[in-house]
């Protein structure tokens, strides 16, 4: 196993340093001059000339890339050029609530996805089967920042159940930050009214965020139980008699959730784009908005580290599902 | 059903983790929706978004106050100017005192703009052509002297953009000859009515401020000032406005919608308040690209325009129509200028005058506006619906302020057509007539028009000059005159600024510069 992850991670290298060229390429081609939105509103051309010299903006682009090489290698992500903080400690501020979010989200469909896959794929056919099809359709089909809003009007407006917005309520301390996460932090400080305003209000955020995964974990679940209850092993455990509930639950579920194990890798990656639009309609301080008004202001540095942490997350997350697809079918391991 | 013991640990768990919650509005912390500068240095960031800041952390020598603004004393008791209007001498009121205890000297106002001049960023703008850093001393400790390289009438309309920070603080974080940037950017350094809480600083996601009670003006004015400040921008406007509605935010910022007015005032604990700002909302034209460098065809796009239909309908009527580059409710204004009037008869006789000159009226044409502003848009929409009849064809680009600003730069990749708004930086017709049309400031996105006239560079320049405001004003008037005439851009309104305020916030005190954002005159009914 141990043999397996570090492939996995020599293999994720490349990959990585193919994604911060390409981004990096990328933003150069886009027609903002961040030395003019760095001066601000009322500058000089001539205050606008010394902040591009002052960056290295008026250097060949190659050089500058070459120079941001150096910089990355030694873990150095540089400074905001708006914010003046380095790029690393915004990125630890805000990288937890994207990851509580996301996580959050992801528990949510899978918990979810894979026993509504099973109960319509065993109920094939029939009602329940009808419903949660059409459910699924609907939750890929439903645009994220509708179904945000229009959790908010019911939950938060009209049933007051929830908060509408933010991490937490107003005029709640912080715990200190000890990962970064308020949920984890208050928890081993003890602060449990604090935990339970923080869980309070991840709720309307991972749920809109999860509605998009769950259906598709649903499908894919459907799709592989339906699969393996066609195969003889099973008709000879019915057969011999097995318990129903175990034999689905147990040996058909594992045979079955490998499909859907992989969707859930590929779905972090979505999670992680989809939260932009959830953390901008109830305002979660995560890495998505950040990314997209490091855009809006060409602050390079920031796009370039949040993309290449996006990356790096992302890689780790599919190394853990390919763990967890060995566990689940160890022939897979000694495939690879 | 069978529970485990495990499940009925798990749902005990989550029950006592959801019944101990805290309350969502605490009644001595104000929430406000506003929006955040990149950063809390005064002296590298003033935008709008930055005086809802720097107004509560920082004071300054003079400030503006109340609608219309007026220039009131603040760290400075008075000032004097020589005839030659070079040199400036302030004279600070004792006992002022930063937020960590030390005294307020006339040494921190040197050290302040001599920093704000060396960090060169857009705040110092103002100052740059006009006063070098080793021109700024202090005599003694409660007087500083400015000698200004030339005359220069703004002057003292600009000297609220100086924040006075603590020189002994902000040297103690200086690194690397950075005029202690980095570290100003996320920390204060003022002796501001309000505190930074600097743990939880998050650049424009989060600001916290507490009441500072040595606060040189006292609290004598406000029996039950707020204690706590959550500064919480909400990207999105439903949410904004959901949140004024159900209590957890206790103002939205100054964008609001104008069809959102009625969802407040209904809602029976809160409402929309509604103020004559300075704010002028403007279409340029590229006056050096064909066809805005033909007379006729601008004048055609002034009256194609419809200016009463959308005040009077988009904006409900929450505008004050504008027909000139300066708001109307500024000295300067000439009161005789008529501006241009949406009548699609004129358009066509002008229409017709710029293809007879060999105007290119049928190309294409894209007017930009800032995506995420509606009323930017709704204008785009309205107006190339007029052009379209006329037949001619204008492409809506949505864009970021950032993107326009950076493009107005050069002459290459100024847009044919941009829309924005030129608010209130300090309280002088240069912020507006004079930046916008004085040639000296092309490149800048105040001038992106690209409009040239001598005779109005005369006139600006030579009221830029004088200190008298009773003689710069009628060069004012007579430039506007002109610039009207010559139609460079399209002028549609003087904003009235909207906003939700909880019921709960009382005594806020609007000023067009701050749009109302000094917390301290403010106070909460329980």
């Amino acid at each position: 196993m141990l043999r397996f992850i570090l492939h996995r991670v020599l293999t994720a290298i490349p990959s990585l340093l193919g994604l911060l060229i390409v981004t990096f390429m990328l933003i150069r081609v886009v027609p903002a001059d961040p030395a003019v939105a760095l001066a601000g509103d009322s500058a000089t051309p001539q205050q606008i000339e010394a902040i591009r010299h002052e960056y290295g903006f008026d250097r060949p682009i190659i050089v500058q890339l070459g120079l941001y090489l150096a910089q990355v290698a030694r873990f150095n992500f540089g400074e905001s050029q708006f914010s003046h903080r380095p790029v690393g400690l915004d990125l630890r501020q805000r990288l937890p609530a994207t990851l509580e979010l996301t996580f959050g989200a992801l528990i949510l469909a899978t918990a979810l996805g894979i026993p509504l896959g099973v109960v319509a794929a065993v109920y094939h056919n029939r009602w329940p089967d009808f419903i949660l099809r059409f459910l699924s359709i609907t939750g890929i089909a439903v645009a994220a920042f509708w179904f945000a809003i229009t959790m908010q009007l019911i939950f938060a407006m009209q049933l007051e159940w929830l908060p509408l917005r933010g991490e937490l309520s107003n005029g709640v301390i912080p715990p200190a930050a000890i990962t970064g996460s308020l949920i984890i932090d208050s928890l081993l400080q003890g602060q449990w009214g604090v935990a339970g305003d923080a869980l309070r209000h991840l709720v309307l955020p991972a749920i809109t965020l999860s509605v998009g995964a769950l259906a598709t974990i649903t499908r894919f679940t459907r799709a592989g139980v339906l699969e393996t209850l066609q195969k003889d092993f099973v008709a000879y455990e019915r057969a011999v008699g097995y318990p129903r509930r175990r034999l689905i639950w147990v040996y058909v579920l594992r045979n079955s959730v490998i499909a859907a194990v992989t969707q859930i890798g590929l779905l972090f990656g979505a999670l992680i784009g989809g939260a932009v639009v959830v953390e901008a309609v109830f305002d979660w301080p995560g890495i998505g908005s950040y990314l997209v008004r490091s855009i809006l202001t060409a602050d390079y540095k920031v796009m370039m580290a949040a993309t290449l942490l996006v990356g790096v997350v992302y890689t780790v997350v599919n190394i853990l599902i390919d763990l967890v697809h060995g566990w689940l079918d160890p022939r897979l391991w000694e495939q690879s | 059903m069978k529970i485990t013991r495990r499940q009925f640990g798990a749902l005990a768990g989550a029950a006592v983790l959801l019944r101990n919650l805290p309350a969502e509005a605490a009644s001595d912390v104000f929430v406000p929706g506003w929006n955040l500068p990149a950063n809390v240095d005064p002296h590298q960031v003033m935008d709008v978004p930055a005086q809802n800041v720097a107004f509560n952390l920082y004071d300054n020598l003079y400030r503006y106050e109340d609608n219309p603004p007026q220039m009131v004393p603040w760290l400075a008791e008075s000032h004097t100017v020589s005839d030659d209007g070079l040199t400036w001498v302030f004279k600070l009121k004792p006992g002022s005192k930063f937020q960590d205890g030390s005294d307020l000297a006339a040494s921190d106002v040197v050290y302040s703009m001599q920093r704000l001049l060396k960090l060169h960023k857009a705040p110092a703008a103002a100052f740059l052509s006009i006063l070098k850093p080793e021109d700024v001393t202090a005599p003694d400790t409660l007087t500083v002297k400015m000698v200004l390289s030339k005359a220069y009438a703004p002057f003292l309309a600009a000297i609220p953009l100086l924040m006075v920070v603590n020189e002994k603080l902000v040297k103690a974080h200086e690194k690397d000859g950075d005029w202690g940037a980095t570290w100003v950017a996320s920390n204060g350094a003022g002796s501001g009515a309000y505190k930074l809480i600097a743990e939880t600083y998050t650049p424009l996601e989060k600001v916290d401020l507490e009441r500072f009670d040595g606060h040189f003006a006292g609290w004598g004015h406000n029996k039950n000032p707020v204690r706590r400040v959550e500064i919480r921008p909400t990207q999105v406007t439903s949410t904004r406005v959901l949140g004024v509605l159900n209590g957890s935010l206790d103002m939205t910022d100054s964008y609001l919608p104008a069809d959102q007015i009625d969802n407040i005032n209904n809602s029976g604990h809160a409402h929309v308040i509604k103020n004559q700002q300075m704010r002028i909302f403007t279409i340029r034209m590229h006056n050096k690209r064909p066809p805005f460098d033909n007379i006729n065809a601008r004048k055609c796009f002034a009256h194609a325009f419809n200016y009463a239909g959308f005040i009077e309908e988009i904006l409900k009527g929450n505008a004050t129509r504008d027909p000139a580059p300066l708001p109307n409710n500024l000295w300067g204004f000439p009161n005789d200028v008529k501006g241009y009037e949406y009548d699609l008869d004129k358009a066509k006789d002008y229409l017709k005058k710029a293809i007879a000159d060999g105007a290119p009226m049928k190309r294409a044409i894209e007017l930009h506006g800032q995506q995420d502003l509606d009323q930017a848009v709704q204008a785009g929409q309205v107006f190339q619906a007029d052009l379209q009849s006329l037949g001619l064809n204008v492409k809506l680009v949505g864009d970021t302020f950032a993107n326009m600003t950076s493009n107005s730069a050069k002459v290459e990749t100024t847009p044919d057509m941009w829309i924005h708004w030129v608010s209130t930086y300090f309280v002088d017709p240069e912020n507006w007539v004079g930046q916008m049309y004085d040639s000296q400031f092309h490149g800048t996105w105040k001038a992106s028009c690209w409009y040239e006239n001598a005779k109005v560079d005369e006139l600006l320049r030579k009221a830029r000059g004088l200190t008298d405001q009773t003689q710069r004003a009628p060069l004012y008037e007579d430039a506007i005159r002109q610039i009207v005439a010559d139609s460079p851009d399209i002028w549609i309104y003087n904003t009235i600024e909207l906003a939700g305020l909880a019921n709960r916030v009382k005594n806020l005190k609007y000023c067009p510069v701050g749009s109302g954002c000094e917390v301290r005159w403010m106070s909460l009914e329980a």
